[in-house]
């Protein structure tokens, strides 16, 4: 029996303002995108409870799509991109980290998939993840020194013996 | 007691994987044949592979045949390619984005140029629109095929014949592919509101003539292996990836229809023309090895249909908009967008930040292998070691989207 | 004179001539080791793509003497590398050479290979493989058609044709110096 996403039929409106009476406190400047995202900030304290009370909900988000890791400068940024099968739409949440301490909660323990691409925003932007059940580098060898995607990241002699 | 195994040190991944076998055996869980304890031999599978998923490495800890667990290792082939999004401007970066998902180039640009265009707010043109979708699935039946040619290989020697029909029928379509872009495999094709090149005169009828002798190839795939006893044996009821974790791992495209979940981004959140072309989502139902082949079987048969249609649909009218030079510096208002779309492989998609200048600010690559192989370190373990290649195989990875 | 027993075979009794062919040993050998060559597929990205589909039905490889392609590296003598090197793999890449036994031959397939191709400037890419591996014949092309690839095997043919079977002897060492 092949189970289809978007059996919910709801339009943007009506989901954005569900969400905002449901979640208003944890969604800040939520606003909707395009045809079917919804945008929102969250703070970083309060990520995992969020996350766990999105997941529950009755639209719930069950997939993460993925996690981005930006660096705007002065802070780090990690947007999560999460998708509704219940509703077929997405849901965009921006996290701000600060640049000297940079560290989140993990959301492994909510969703399974998140394991590989808070790994690689660890790998490549030098964002922790605490609870994070194997923090280690993914996609640059193992003693890779730094983090490349950040703005100030400068090419070591040491990342580089074969030239 | 793995001295005699490791020549140089072992590395992070296999120190976890030692780790674990030594947690599992001071657990009492470790592999025991009547009170003998046994030793759990770890392998590294990779990066080397006879097959073609490419540079994979997977720290395999087997008991006899039997796989104990599994540890995937990625990045040896990680190219750089986010960070150098911001050296090359948005055009310069078109052949780049190619490189990520080679097989399935086409759609990779499609992807990328969808997210800048809706960034800068492009519109292309109709009959591009019509070019896009007749390029975009003939390079999903070309993927399809080597998809399901390689891991019909991998069951068996290199000799079998699948593989060279495959590849075979793959060059008529990378012919027709060659003459309108110029390139079989690379195409930096797709432009920010169109196309390079409109279709050479006489393609129309070419493609038309193919896509009438392709429904007889593909049934020549099935008749092949379809009805093998041994194929069944070795597919059927094996690898099954269930709807509960097609939503955790965030598993998309034919390994998620395979389970039985009706997702595909040509229908659930559509872009260009889709909306106007009819097709049927492939599905499957139990979610195995076998499943898998056949969904992407019957997702080439959709893609001939669909080709069909848009040939009949294709406008006459400009492949570019604007005059006859592509735009080759635009700067895209600050914001960010990320557009997900059908790639053969899954949702593939690009989230682009940008700062107004002519280099993005920020480019990261949703990819569908990077998230479908999360799922090897529960699929695996369990299986006989020939079960996991066959399963590996039917997941259809490409590193190049894996490690960028 | 044939013997009996061979002039059952037609085309034998027009020999007058013995059949003796005087030639050097480089020549056989080099003759035979260039048209039976045991390609070691280290496909890294795209060009493996394209090294595959030189191997299949349109594009034959096999009229080169070339299709057994070997998954490992002990039982090959030729290596193509077809794709990106970086610095996880360059130590792979090493070992996998330093196991080929002798005589070798390295074709690097592609930009990527010969100098880093279009990811020349990042941070993680080896600036071609002859950085790690001594390389014989570098084949441009991104990726190189399969005609490309086989032009590059033919001057990889030339290449081996030239190696000799008797390397050249070492000198013999000087006696000691008598006091």
């Amino acid at each position: 029996m092949a189970r289809e996403v978007g059996r919910v039929e709801i339009t943007m409106e009506a989901l954005f303002a569900r969400l905002a009476a449901d979640f208003g406190d944890g969604l800040g400047d939520l606003r909707v995108q395009e045809p079917d995202t919804l945008v929102a900030a969250v703070e970083r304290g309060a990520l995992h409870a969020l996350a766990e009370r999105l997941k529950a909900h009755e639209l719930g988000y069950e997939t993460l799509n993925f996690i981005a890791a930006v660096d705007h400068g002065r802070h780090l940024e990690a947007v999560y991109h999460l998708y509704s099968w219940h509703t077929n739409t997405w849901l965009e949440l921006h996290v701000e980290v600060p640049r000297g301490k940079a560290e989140l909660d993990t959301v492994t323990d909510v969703w399974p998939g998140a394991d590989w691409h808070e790994r690689e925003a660890w790998d490549m932007m030098g964002i922790r993840f605490k609870g994070h059940p194997d923090l280690r580098r993914i996609l640059l060898k193992d003693d890779f020194i730094g983090h490349p995607l950040r703005k100030d990241y400068v090419d070591r002699a040491e990342n580089h013996p074969h030239v | 007691m793995f001295d005699q195994f490791a020549t140089a040190e072992p590395d992070e991944a296999m120190k976890l994987a030692i780790r674990r076998v030594e947690e599992t055996t001071a657990a009492g869980k470790g592999s025991y044949l009547e009170g003998l304890e046994l030793n759990e031999v770890i392998v590294n599978m990779g990066p080397q592979h006879p097959s073609t998923h490419g540079v994979l490495r997977l720290v395999v800890t087997l008991d006899g045949e039997l796989v104990r667990d599994v540890i995937p290792v990625i990045g040896y082939l990680h190219r750089c390619k986010e960070k150098l999004a911001e050296k090359r401007t948005y055009f310069q970066y078109i052949p780049i984005v190619d490189r990520t998902e080679y097989v399935a180039s086409m759609n990779c640009e499609w992807a990328y140029v969808l997210a800048v265009e809706k960034l800068a707010g492009i519109v292309p043109t109709r009959r591009a629109e019509f070019i896009r979708v007749i390029t975009g699935e003939l390079m999903r039946i070309a993927s399809h095929q080597v998809a399901v040619g390689t891991f019909v290989a991998d069951l068996s020697p290199l000799g079998t014949a699948m593989v060279f029909y495959c590849f075979n029928d793959r060059e008529r379509i990378l012919d027709l592919l060659e003459e309108v872009s110029g390139a079989r495999m690379m195409f930096n094709y797709f432009r920010f509101g169109g196309v390079r090149y409109d279709l050479p005169d006489g393609w129309v009828e070419k493609c038309r003539a193919l896509m009438k002798d392709m429904p007889k190839l593909i049934d020549q795939y099935e008749s092949l292996v379809n009805d093998n006893a041994i194929f069944l044996q070795r597919t059927m009821g094996k690898g099954v990836i269930t709807q509960q974790d097609v939503a955790d791992y965030g598993i998309t495209g034919p390994n998620a229809r395979a389970s039985g979940i009706d997702l595909d981004l040509r229908r659930s959140r559509p872009y260009s023309v889709y909306p106007e072309l009819d097709f049927k989502v492939c599905t499957g139902e139990h979610g195995d090895v076998l499943d898998r082949y056949q969904v992407r079987i019957d997702e080439m048969r959709q893609s001939v249909r669909i080709v069909e249609q848009a040939l009949d649909m294709l406008p006459r009218g400009p492949v570019q908009i604007g005059s006859l030079r592509p735009p080759y510096v635009i700067q895209p208002p600050p914001g960010s967008c990320y557009v997900g779309q059908e790639n053969p492989r899954g949702e593939y998609g690009v989230y682009v930040v940008s700062d107004g200048s002519r280099y993005p600010y920020r480019l990261k690559y949703r990819d569908p292998c990077f998230c479908n192989l999360q799922i090897f370190g529960k699929l695996l373990p369990g299986n006989k070691i020939a079960d996991a290649v066959a399963i590996s195989g039917s997941i259809d990875l490409v590193l190049g989207g894996i490690d960028r | 004179m044939l013997p009996d027993r061979l002039k059952q075979y037609p085309k034998l009794s027009d020999f007058s001539q013995p059949n003796v062919i005087t030639t050097t040993a480089d020549l056989v050998f080099a003759w035979a080791r260039s048209r039976s060559v045991f390609p070691f597929t280290y496909g890294l990205a795209c060009c493996a793509i394209e090294m595959l589909s030189s191997g299949f039905a349109r594009f034959d490889v096999a009229r080169y003497g070339m299709e057994v392609f070997r998954p490992t590296p002990r039982q090959c003598d030729l290596m193509i590398v077809a794709g990106t090197l970086n610095e996880k793999m360059a130590p792979v890449l090493k070992r996998l050479y330093d196991q080929m036994s002798e005589p070798k031959w390295v074709v690097s397939m592609g930009a990527c290979a010969t100098s880093g191709g279009p990811f020349y400037d990042g941070y993680n890419v080896v600036n071609g493989v002859d950085k790690v591996v001594p390389v014989d014949v570098y084949i441009p092309g991104c990726p190189p058609r399969p005609e490309a690839l086989f032009q590059g095997l033919l001057e990889l043919q030339k290449v081996i044709r030239q190696y000799k079977f008797v390397p050249e002897l070492p000198e013999p060492a000087k006696p000691a110096e008598r006091s």
